[in-house]
């Protein structure tokens, strides 16, 4: 799979990696008997100062790639460099160091925080692990960044318990800042927000990047809020990447059957708009990833699907016509206009001009 | 770019209302200090203890007013004209003496001393090592586990009173001895629930997130799943002493413990063998003891518990007897 063409400064680089739970059966000796695979050679390139955007169903091994790219487990294998430094094989205690330059924001706001400690401790962790302050100078620290992320400092010694999801979140904002890192994975970190709640943290992420320039690779499956916030966005599904532009390209001329279906499901804020555009609806469950379909994962699902499909994979690259930074994994891009077929979708339809029609 | 016009507003955050400060966060200790002082059983409990703790503190004392000590047989007055012992209430002998004249106040004072030592010190070694073992094998897992898992079964299964006597033969008996028998007999009831709590644990989200910010393994077992492991803990410990009491007096009762003539509540009882309903007060006033001891201990572990998790209804029910009232 060539490289995704990205210019520019690239702080982080993944190539080809992959990550394979394996599948233990036996009581006393255990081996071997499959392996999930959650993610499945994914290459991708991140620039200083941007933030790119990482979408797809539950399951398709998003989370698992964004604790690839933190290193919280070894690499079945590729490679990740991060700001010149490989880290693809180092061990836990020699990644140390490069967490400084790295950290991550949770999904879940309430088991990220550990409930019997207090806020301060939370917040001043990094700073303790990596030796950076102690005493009077760590409260200061900590208490200076409770305020850039709009918490009150006179709180430090209060208990996760007693903040609500979105302060919650904040705190894990204040941690993931404590270091100074260039890059921040966020892990969906709104989706367990309520709406009112999602656009405060989203906003506080956006103007922290302006004011310590950092990168971010941003998790959702919420289209909406990944179009707001990313610069460039990736499409996986089942541990592949089948998409990736820039935000514009993408959502305005979509290639990937799968992507075209994803952005056809989102829901659009105008009831009257919403009636009337094409949705496509897949048919089926995401095929399982300990035994993924042969070829592009997707021809299970694709309305497109031809005989290659379940023999060649695609590779990822540019179709026709596309600028050099959307490439495609897909034998049969969809054209710009061009209508996908969905048996569902019609009987919807079908049903809707019924109801249009009849006298009320 | 704002996603809505009213973040702006909601992100600052409002000045603290003095008014407010009156409902300021307590921490969990102060919440459970607070729950067992409305529990009127941990309080009677704690009473108990206390009372129990202040005689064996104050054994020398009585010893001193009473005249008499631990060992005295009092060969002047210890007995009546016949050699027989005194029952409770003679002059100076508030709860009478043994068959030897010597003076079971005194002697229950000392054994309290005993008892609640080993109860105490067992456990406290017990819990030490039973935690230490049990977040290894639970934060490890794998073989590490396999091995330590295993032991703490073999532990749990072991004949312990056989174990003892074989100890015994070889070691003589000795208050450490009985301890350390003790202690390494109820480690592992406390390792085998830490094993399994921090094997729940350490799939939480938080020790991924300490594990992203660069802790060690050592600092994520130790700083953060160990406090939430904390509850139970306790709970278990506190149950775990009269535990250890009772278990020093069969040592002691079957002569594997505490060794005559230091007495403890025990071998008192050992001593009273065959006394029969002539001279109750031999046996009454040791069981006594020990019941009120063990009682108390286990009433206030079960009101800790409630006090420390009041949504959890008994954990242990398996192990436990249901609380009287």
């Amino acid at each position: 799979m060539p490289d995704t063409a990205v210019d520019g400064d690239v702080l982080l680089n993944a190539d080809e990696i992959v990550k394979h739970f394996p599948i233990k059966e036996g009581i006393f000796f255990k081996h071997q008997v499959g392996s999930v695979k959650a993610v499945d050679g994914v290459s991708l390139k991140v620039r200083r100062g941007e933030t790119l955007g990482l979408v797809g169903e539950t399951g398709c091994g998003k989370s698992t790639l964004a604790r690839c790219i933190m290193r919280l487990f070894p690499l079945t294998s590729g490679h990740l460099t991060f700001d010149g430094a490989d880290l693809s094989k180092l061990s836990r205690s020699q990644m140390r160091p490069y967490r400084r330059g790295m950290q991550m924001i949770f999904q879940d706001p309430y088991g990220s925080l550990n409930s019997r400690r207090r806020v301060g401790s939370i917040i001043g962790d990094p700073l303790a692990i990596h030796n950076i302050a102690s005493g009077d100078e760590r409260k200061k620290r900590v208490q200076g960044l409770m305020e850039v992320v709009g918490l009150n400092p006179e709180h430090y010694n209060r208990f996760p318990a007693e903040f609500s999801g979105g302060q919650r979140q904040r705190i894990g904002v204040a941690r993931a800042l404590a270091l100074h890192p260039k890059l921040i994975v966020c892990d969906e970190p709104v989706s367990a927000l309520d709406v009112s709640i999602q656009a405060q943290i989203i906003n506080l992420l956006e103007d922290l990047q302006g004011e310590f320039g950092l990168t971010y690779v941003f998790i959702a499956h919420d289209l909406a809020v990944v179009q707001h916030v990313s610069d460039r966005v990736a499409v996986m599904y089942l541990g592949k990447i089948v998409e990736v532009a820039d935000v514009k390209d993408l959502y305005s001329t979509p290639r990937h059957p799968y992507t075209n279906a994803l952005l056809s499901a989102s829901v659009v804020a105008d009831p009257d708009k919403a009636r009337v555009r094409d949705r496509i609806i897949l048919t089926g469950d995401v095929p399982s990833p300990i035994n993924p379909p042969s070829g592009c994962r997707f021809h299970t699902r694709c309305p497109k699907a031809q005989a290659i499909c379940s023999t060649e994979e695609p590779l990822l690259q540019s179709a026709a016509g596309d600028p050099a930074g959307h490439m495609t994994a897909c034998h049969f891009p969809v054209a710009e206009g061009e209508k996908l077929a969905s048996g569902k979708a019609t009987i919807l339809h079908a049903v809707e001009g019924f109801l249009a029609e009849a006298p009320s | 770019m704002s996603l809505s016009t009213v973040d702006a507003a909601a992100t600052t955050v409002p000045p603290e209302d003095p008014a407010v400060k009156g409902i300021e966060g307590r921490t969990p200790l102060q919440l459970v200090v607070q729950r067992l002082r409305t529990d009127r059983v941990a309080i009677i409990s704690v009473v108990v203890i206390v009372l129990i703790i202040a005689l064996a503190i104050g054994a020398p004392l009585i010893a001193a007013i009473t005249g008499h000590g631990p060992t005295d047989t009092n060969v002047d007055n210890g007995t009546d004209a016949n050699g027989q012992p005194l029952p409770p209430g003679s002059a100076g002998y508030l709860l009478g003496t043994d068959n030897l004249g010597r003076d079971i106040l005194v002697r229950i004072a000392y054994g309290a001393r005993v008892s609640l030592i080993v109860g105490v010190v067992a456990t406290a070694i017990a819990t030490i090592v039973g935690v230490v073992v049990g977040l290894f094998a639970g934060y490890y897992g794998g073989w590490l586990d396999s091995i330590l898992a295993r032991i703490m079964d073999v532990v749990l299964s072991f004949p312990y009173v056989l174990f003892a006597i074989v100890l015994v033969s070889v070691f003589g008996s000795s208050l450490p001895l009985t301890i350390l028998v003790i202690a390494f007999f109820s480690f592992a009831a406390i390792g085998r629930i830490v094993r399994g709590q921090a094997l729940s644990q350490r799939e939480k989200e938080y020790v991924e997130a300490a594990h992203s910010l660069g802790a060690g393994n050592m600092r994520i077992m130790f700083v953060d799943i160990l406090p939430n492991l904390v509850a139970p803990v306790i709970v278990l410990a506190t149950l775990l002493i009269p535990t250890a009491i009772i278990f020093e007096a069969t040592l002691s009762f079957l002569g594997l413990g505490i060794a005559l003539p230091t007495p403890s509540w025990g071998n008192m009882l050992s001593d009273a063998e065959g006394v029969g309903f002539q001279a109750w007060w031999f046996y009454i006033f040791p069981m006594i003891f020990l019941l009120l001891t063990t009682l108390a201990f286990n009433l206030l572990g079960d009101a800790v518990r409630d006090a420390l998790d009041p949504r959890t209804e008994r954990i242990f029910a398996g192990r436990r007897k249901k609380k009287p009232a």
